[in-house]
């Protein structure tokens, strides 16, 4: 009831917050102008026209163009969760902690671990509700005016979202300790470009500095956090190959399963730590 | 059983870069507070007053010493079901009306859902808010939110309320309802911790009162233990002094002023009260009546203050 009570609340005002009614905003165009604009020539019932022009064949052998679509509205729906993700619900956990705010919750009887998951739960909620509503809507376009019902592309979004979850446990120790949403922007920034330049390390990253103790720094550091653009990379994979890259390589569940345990590690510090000081 | 007792509870802030600052907020603090009294918690700016609530809702933790609320030792959840809070500073989601932030305090406390509505309305307009329910408490005046502030620490019927500057930013009339409702609350048999710099307001309605300065509580007592005071008298006399009289009741130690047939004298010892009397009663002089001279509680407290700094 109490976690409950705290979580629909977050839900709420991530909601309010105004750059997820942008995304939400953009989201609707999106599906609007693929609902107007996408649909099959008069002429030959294989030819996807958009807005009327013929886009391309259906079954064109080796390269689905539906696929290539989807995993570009795939991608844009990424760089989306980090951008107004992040923009929309970064704000979250320092704004809980300040004066007169967290005085009245923790003055509650609510534990505070209670209280920082149903935080985070309620925060990644909101995004997750932008983010199905941009995944279902597209696939219902897709399905009802193609016929191509994609359960891929529908079921990627649930990696996604879990991406998510694991991205905002950084977020939630950051505003935890910071306590300052612009710092958390910040870093959470800083991070999604720290988890690429890790995913790449071997390549990038361990050049700079031809050290046995700073590499094996770097995987540590690759183990212990969300791997964030492994788990992103990973979910455009469940939709299919991209047709313009030559050896695309497989689907593979580790990230994921790497990142629940750097995650739980994560939110249990960050509850730890929450615990602990004084407001 | 007392509503609320502290055991040398004390709190050292540690601040800074490294935490090497620190700052003592609270310096072995020993309180105990009946059920069903109203009791003030006076002091001046970061004397700890805050602080010492913060502790025992366990908002910030001890250093050291121990407490129990309502029976509960700190931290228990038991302990907060049964309490009320309006902090010092307190905000509320703006987007929310009025009735929607005490419902959602009220699920944060535990309770029942198909009472809230109707249990927030009634504390709405308890507090003074009844057209502002269905108002978003973004368009709220500071009083406003004071009040909601209040009805907010009302949601779960506590037994112990706590309040951290009730009647900051609120306009006469409200301050007296408040301090109204407060009374009424205290008949119900709610016990009431009240910080507050209003020694005023503190002297109207509090039973008993602490007075703390630097995070030491230097004095406790009822608020007529505090203002009385006790060696000073005012004497009504049956007919003025005579010049004759006067010279020889000077000649006595303890201070004497005379106006017209008042007497005031401030003495060192209470038998000493009893030699003067003699001495007026000889020459002629009736008493018609006699009292200890009160102060104010401001009087009070800004002479300890200053007693308290020159130490
Ligand atoms: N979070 C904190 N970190 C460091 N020091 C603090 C913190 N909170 C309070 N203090 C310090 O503790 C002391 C007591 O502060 P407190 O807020 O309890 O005073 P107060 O009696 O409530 O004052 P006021 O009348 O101004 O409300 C002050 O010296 C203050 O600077
Ligand atoms: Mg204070």
């Amino acid at each position: 009831m109490r976690f409950l009570g705290m979580f629909r609340f977050t839900v709420g005002e991530t909601i309010r917050r105004g750059t997820l009614i942008f995304y939400f905003g953009i989201a609707t165009i999106i599906i609007i102008l693929f609902a107007l604009g996408i649909g099959h020539s008069t002429t030959d019932p294989d030819i996807v026209t958009i807005f009327g022009s013929p886009f391309a064949h259906i079954s064109q052998p080796g390269a689905n163009i539906i696929e290539f679509l989807l995993l570009q509205l795939h991608s844009l729906s990424i760089f989306w969760i980090i951008l107004f993700g992040i923009f929309g619900v970064a704000g979250l956990i320092p704004g809980m902690l300040e004066k007169g705010t967290i005085d009245l919750f923790l003055s509650k009887p609510l534990a505070r671990s209670e209280l920082l998951m149903a935080r985070a739960l309620g925060a990644v909620s909101g995004i997750a509700i932008n983010l199905i509503y941009f995944f279902l809507g597209i696939w219902l376009i897709f399905g009802v005016k193609l016929g191509v019902w994609h359960w891929g592309f529908l079921s990627s979004v649930v990696y996604v979202v879990y991406a998510f979850v694991c991205f905002f446990s950084v977020v939630t120790i950051v505003g935890l300790i910071t306590r300052s949403t612009g710092f958390s922007i910040m870093l959470a920034f800083a991070f999604s470009i720290i988890s690429w330049g890790l995913e790449l390390r071997e390549n990038g990253l361990y050049r700079l500095w031809d050290n046995v103790v700073y590499h094996r720094l770097l995987d540590a550091l690759y183990y212990l956090t969300p791997q964030l653009n492994a788990m992103l990379e990973n979910s455009s994979r469940v939709i299919g190959k991209n047709p313009f890259i030559p050896s695309p390589a497989e689907f593979t569940y580790m990230p994921y399963l790497y990142s629940f345990f750097s995650t739980s590690l994560l939110y249990g510090l960050s509850v730890w730590y929450f615990s602990r000081q004084d407001y | 059983m007392e509503a609320l007792q502290t055991v040398d509870l004390t709190k050292h802030y540690r601040s800074g870069l490294f935490k090497r600052k620190n700052i003592i907020a609270l310096e072995k603090v020993s309180l105990s507070i009946e059920q069903g009294e109203i009791f003030g918690l006076l002091g001046p700016n970061g004397a700890g007053k805050t602080t010492f609530v913060k502790l025992l809702l366990s908002i910030t933790h001890p250093t050291s010493g121990t407490a129990t609320v309502l029976g509960h030792p700190l931290g228990q959840r038991a302990l907060k079901e049964q309490c009320g809070y309006l902090p010092e500073s307190h905000r509320y989601p703006g987007f929310l009306t009025a009735v929607d932030t005490m419902i959602f305090f009220g699920r944060l406390n535990g309770l029942e859902e198909k009472k809230l509505k109707d249990k927030a309305h009634f504390l709405l307009e308890m507090v003074g808010l009844k057209g502002w329910s269905k108002v978003k408490t973004k368009k709220f005046s500071k009083g406003m939110l004071q009040r909601l502030g209040l009805a907010q620490a009302l949601v779960n019927n506590p037994k112990l309320l706590f309040l951290d500057e009730p009647t900051d930013g609120v306009d006469p009339i409200g301050r007296k309802e408040i301090r109204d409702l407060l009374i009424r609350l205290k008949g119900e048999g709610t016990t009431i911790f009240l910080n507050s710099h209003l020694l005023s307001e503190i002297e109207m309605i509090c039973d008993r009162v602490a007075i703390l300065n630097k995070g030491k509580v230097v004095r406790t007592g009822t608020i007529s233990e505090l203002t009385t005071q006790k060696l000073t008298y005012i004497i009504q006399l049956s007919a003025p002094v005579s010049d004759d009289l006067r010279v020889r009741l000077n000649q006595s130690n303890f201070s004497l002023d005379f106006k017209d047939t008042s007497l005031f004298v401030t003495l060192r010892d209470k038998s000493e009260l009893n030699s003067i009397i003699d001495t007026l009663r000889a020459s002629g002089i009736g008493i018609e009546s006699m009292t200890q001279q009160k102060t104010s509680l401001e009087n009070y407290f800004i002479q300890l203050m200053k007693g308290e700094n020159e130490r």
